[in-house]
Parts: C-alpha cells; structure tokens; sequence
C-alpha cells in the first residue's frame, strides 16, 4: 500500500481518490497562486525532481489540482486534440511514466494495483510456457526501447518479462496508433511486457486520457463562457509553448478542409435543406461549424476573425463560398425569399449586420460557437442522423477533430478491394 | 428464421446478405452495437497464385489456396490473439472468416486495421526471428507468398535481383522459415527490401477494407451466389471442407441430363 490511498492519484488523475481530492477543494477560482504557477509549468517539466511528489497529502492535492487547472485552462483557450492538448498528453505520459520507474521498486504492489485499473495483469508464471530464446528477445527489444545496450548479465530488472495483458485491454492506444499491434508478443491473446513496457503502456492510457478530458471540457465550454481565471492560465501556458516546428497545418490543415470528416449534421446541411430549416441549417450550424474548423483558435482566446493569420480573406475567400453555395442548394434557395439572411451570416460571423463586411467590422458581434449536438437535435432533429462516431461526441466540431486525428493519420486500409461484386447500398454498406 | 425462409421461397431475391453489424434499429441501420469481425479471402484477387490464374480468374487449386489461407488465419486468431468463436463460410468464391468473440465486438476501424495487418503478415516486425508471435505469423506468410511467387512478378521490383532469387529460392525460404535474416541478406542482398515487398503482398491475402468495414453485409450462408451458381455455405469442418458440398443440386442435375 502506498503510506495514503489518495496517493494512487498521482499515477491516475481519473481515479475516485483523484475525484475526491477535486470535489473536497475550493473552486479553481479561488486556488492559491502556488497551484496556478504549477498548473503552467508543469507542461515544461524535464528532471524527475519536477516530476516525483512527495508522499504528503498536501502535496498530492495540489498535484491533482494543477493537473485539472491545466486541462480546463487548455479547454478554453484551445481545440480537441491541438498542439497544447498534444503536449498535454504527452507530458502526463512522460510524468506518470517517471513517478511508476521511481515508485515501482519500492512500492511494485500498489504500483499494479492501480495500473489494474485498466489493464488485466497477470504475472507471467501464470502463462503457459513461452520459448526461453523469447523472453531474451522480450528482454532485449525492452532495452532497445529504453535505448539501453548493456551485457546480459547487468540488464536492469524493469527489462525482464514479468507480465502480461489482454491485448484488447490494449484497444484505445491501438485506435490511435500509440501502440502497434505487431510490435507486441502476443500468446493465447495476451501481450507479454515487461515492467518498462507496462509502465509505457499505463502511461501512454494516462496521456491518452488526458487528452480525451479536454475535449469534453471543449464540448462544456462551447455551451457556457470558461471562467476569466482559466483563460489567463490556458493563455500563459500556451505563451510558454515553444512555436511549433511545423506550421499546425501539418496536421490539421488549416489551408484545407477534409468534408469526408464532417458529421452527418454538416454534410447534411451543405447538401441544401428544405423550407423551415434552412436558417437554422445555414446561418448557425453550417456558418459556425466551418468558420471555426477552418480557423481553430490558435492558443489564445479568438472572439474576431480578423485576429487570426488570414482570418479575413479565408473567411471570404474560402469559407463565405461554401455556405453561400449550400444555401442556394436549399429548396427553395435561402437567399431567394430571404436575401436578409446573408448578413445573419456575417452577424454570426462577428462582422455586425452587413451584407459587405469589411476586416474592421470583425467584432461587431459575437462569432459564434457551433452548437453542441444536443441543441442541434432539439432544434433541427432533420439534421441529426448520428453515425457511430457521434456516440462519443457532443459537439459538431469534436466530431471532426477527432476523425482528422484518427483517420487522418491511417495509412489507408490494407490493400485488397479488387472485389468484383462489392457496390454500395443506401447509408455507405457494402457488400462482399 | 421461419418468416426469413418463407421471404426468401416467396420473393426470390437475385442475392441475400447478412450484416456483420448488430444495430439498435436494424430496419434503418441506426444505433450501431457492435460488428462481427469479418475477413474476407477472395479467391480470384490471392496476391499470389498457385496455378498461374490471371488477375480475376479463380480455379479449384486458387480456391484451394484461399481455403488454406483461411485456416492459417484461423490458427493466427486463436494461438496468437486468444479468440476461439470462428466460424467459416464458403461464398462462393473464396471463404468468410466470421469471428463472434465479444472481445473483439465493440473495436472500430483502427484496430480490425491493425488486426489485418497482424494476421497475414503484413509489417516486417522488428525482430524476424521470434519464436511465436507475430513474427512465426510474419515467416509464415511470407513462405505463402514467395513459394508461389513467379519470376516476373519479382522482376517488376527487382529487375537485377529477380534471377538470383529465383535460383536460390529454396535456401531463402529456409532461412525465412528459421528467422535469420543476416541469411538472407547473404544470400541475395537488400534483404530489407525483399521483406517489404513481401509484406505487401501478404496483405492482399485477405480484402482488408471488409474487415475494417463495421457496417459490411456478407452473403448469407444458404443462399446462391446467383454469378457462379454455387452455394454460399456455412461450413463445420473447414479442414476437410470439399467443393462438391457447394454444387446446387440443379447443376449436378443439368450435369447428368
């Protein structure tokens, strides 16, 4: 046992020890400065002194409570799945990664009592027999991973195979790639690993939840305005990121946006919608979802298009053109019997009542957010046809974030759709 | 299953198919659950076959060939990831491998992607000379491919090293059975690259875009696959399943008339 059971927080922010921790604290309103600092610092942590807490209570707490500071700061100055949120992740990875190698020898028990959480370990004596050339293979590719190339006989023993896991324990790092599913030994449906490789496991879960938290917290804020003292702190530390190596277009290009990705609600509202939905489709789903994920806030608090590199000449160039043609697509075209609509769009956009705006119009009014799913349901249920990645999600936006993340990066699928007989039926099914 | 009987002898519909995906409202697709994990082993698109086929024609040997493919992915399902509830189909050109475990049930995309590539080999793993794991399936499948692989194909990427390959094919196939890779690389060089090229292949052993496909339909066993007059059939015995079980009994009929 660790000398406290809140300590288990440490390793798993998610835990209930961790929840309990938040709920029995003051609001982050009104969090000492001390918590705030760490809360910003902690994304550039490097010694293992930064990262190890101490075993007191007090500590812990302001750990957990910097920890949560940090994700809602982010939320509200950032997107799902951006550069911050990235480092974010990985640092948490990098973090619980080092407390388990400095806690492990000491305090192995609880270690995996915590880990068990959300793997399935089992020591391996438990398995049936795997070839000993194996388990010095094992050995070896877990010092290779380390980057350590020692004789056999000073191998640390965090490099031996001691455990192994359902490898479908393993699916949420599959599904983003963090983990390779030929790179693991698997037997009987098991993943061998050794210490070193169940802490990279647990640790890349950890970073992966992290991630995952602030795009909820991005759904939540979408709804209500994020409190003043979370923005400055989502501000300082996105002032503290080094800039980024390649231009964030890298990943999610901003030069270009991937419709496949769009949620059904979008595609559906580009397609043109019929008479008595068409504002709801075009002025605030369609003009909002593709203004922002064209324009993703870039570390700091955006409210005016014209604050952001380009902001005015993508939006006319790039963005205006998309919801114009979606609207004529309407029957009858929304523009038609409705020319005032257009400067609802650029009302919504943030340049006022115009039907020209001008860059110094930019702020006039609010540019506004895309609504979060609930509110599109409730007020154009015709939009709302979910397919199985809305399950997860709970606004428009999120959605595709997380399908640019995802697919994305997939190396397409493997090869082998010569089929003859495969056509497509109604709602994309296939056949084989 | 009665009112399907009486559907299918009323109507006789040009094809039937079941879906892999399990919906909460199945008349509208709606509310996806979860999926079978499905592959797929087309006989007439094996990367490599046997019996010197073309690109789209299928003969007993390839259907031969897709049957063997398939029981090798079904001892790769069980002995390496542990999943036991397999189910085989003949479809009339090739196999179904229909896996029921809940395990598996609930993975998305990504995963049955990595799974494909687990299950026919085709990453080169890190390490060629494991004895289990992914590296026993890895050698495998590339023994598959390469046993059968003609010498143009191997001309088309390695128009110098094509011959060589050739002549010492069985020594390279040796080595590849027994994970040693310097072996190859002494044998005929850039053994790296013959590795990947064989990777490549081995992933067209099976159609990887049904497996990752939640929302697949596949032929309903029972039925007739109305473009080669045979039957699509679930089969108990994949080891010691023949042709002749597939043969409608009007074309055996015909046959003899």
């Amino acid at each position: 046992m660790f000398p406290f059971r809140e300590y288990a927080a440490v390793l798993d922010f998610f835990s209930p020890e961790a929840k309990e921790l938040v709920r029995s604290s003051p609001a982050f309103t009104s969090l000492p400065q001390e918590v705030l600092d760490r809360a910003v610092g902690r994304l550039l942590w490097k010694t293992g002194s930064e990262m190890v807490v101490s075993f007191s209570p007090e500590e812990v707490r302001k750990e957990v409570l910097s920890f949560f500071l940090m994700c809602q700061a982010l939320a509200s100055v950032s997107y799902p799945y951006s550069r911050e949120v990235r480092l974010a992740g990985e640092k948490t990875e990098e973090v619980v990664r080092y407390r388990l190698y400095h806690l492990f020898k000491g305090y192995e028990s609880p270690c995996l009592e915590v880990i068990r959480r959300y793997l399935r370990v089992g020591e391996l004596g438990e398995l049936g027999r795997i070839p000993r050339e194996d388990l010095f293979r094992i050995r070896n590719s877990s010092l290779r991973e380390a980057g350590i190339l020692l004789p056999p006989e000073s191998v640390p023993p965090q490099h031996q195979p001691r455990y192994f896991l359902p490898w479908t324990d393993l699916a949420p790092l599959l599904r983003v790639g963090r983990v390779q599913l030929t790179d693991l030994y698997l037997v009987e449906g098991r993943a061998v690993v050794t210490p070193y490789q169940l802490w990279d496991l647990f640790s890349g879960l950890m970073g992966l939840k992290c991630e995952e938290y602030v795009a909820s917290l991005y759904e939540r804020f979408s709804e209500r305005k994020p409190p003043e003292v979370l923005v400055k702190v989502g501000e300082r530390i996105s002032s503290l990121l080094p800039p980024p190596e390649v231009e964030l277009g890298a990943r999610f290009p901003r030069g270009r946006l991937r419709k496949e990705f769009f949620p059904p609600c979008v595609k559906r509202a580009l397609a043109g919608v019929g008479s008595g939905g068409r504002n709801y489709a075009i002025t605030v789903l369609l003009t909002s979802f593709l203004s922002h994920a064209r324009l993703p806030p870039p570390g700091r608090v955006v409210t005016r298009i014209r604050d952001l590199p380009e902001g005015f000449s993508v939006m006319k160039e790039e963005i205006i053109p998309l919801i114009f043609e979606a609207a004529e697509r309407c029957h009858p075209p929304l523009f038609g019997d409705q020319p005032q609509e257009k400067a609802n769009v650029y009302y919504h956009l943030g340049f006022g009542m115009t039907t020209d705006p001008r860059p110094e119009d930019s702020g006039k009014s609010k540019w506004y957010s895309p609504p979060n799913c609930r509110k599109v349901s409730s007020s154009a249920p015709f939009l709302c046809t979910p397919d199985e990645w809305c399950r997860e999600i709970k606004n428009p936006l999120t959605y595709y974030y997380k399908r640019l993340r995802l697919e994305g990066r997939r190396d397409g699928v493997p090869k082998g759709d010569a089929g003859g007989e495969k056509e497509v039926l109604p709602g994309g099914v296939e056949q084989a | 299953m009665e009112q399907l009987a009486f559907y299918l002898k009323e109507n006789f519909p040009f094809s039937a198919y079941v879906s892999v995906a399990l919906y909460e409202k199945p008349s509208k697709r709606e509310g996806w659950i979860k999926s079978e994990l499905a592959f797929d082993v087309d006989a007439k698109d094996l990367p490599v076959k046997p019996c010197g086929c073309g690109e789209g024609q299928v003969c007993e040997r390839c259907l031969e060939e897709a049957r063997r493919v398939v029981m090798l992915l079904s001892d790769v399902l069980s002995s390496d990831l542990g999943l036991r509830d397999l189910h085989f189909s003949y479809s009339g050109r090739g196999f179904h491998l229909r896996v029921l475990d809940e395990s598996v049930s609930k993975l998305e995309q990504n995963e049955r992607a990595q799974l494909v590539s687990y299950v026919t080999g085709g990453v080169v793993p890190t390490d060629l000379a494991f004895v289990l794991g992914y590296s026993r399936v890895f050698r495998e499948f590339c023994v598959r491919t390469l046993e059968h692989l003609p010498e143009e194909k191997l001309r088309e990427v390695f128009p110098r090293l094509a011959k060589k390959i050739q002549e010492k094919k069985a020594e390279v196939l040796e080595a590849l059975r027994l994970g040693r890779g310097e072996e190859i690389k002494g044998l005929v060089g850039r053994e790296e690259r013959l590795l990947e090229f064989l990777a490549r292949l081995n992933s067209g052993w099976v159609d990887g875009k049904v497996t990752v496909d939640v929302k697949r339909i596949l032929r309903l066993p029972s039925t007739l696959h109305s473009g080669v007059s045979m039957k699509c059939l679930y089969i108990r015995d994949i080891e010691n399943f023949s042709l002749d079980q597939a043969v409608p009994r009007f074309v055996l009929e015909g046959g003899k008339g």
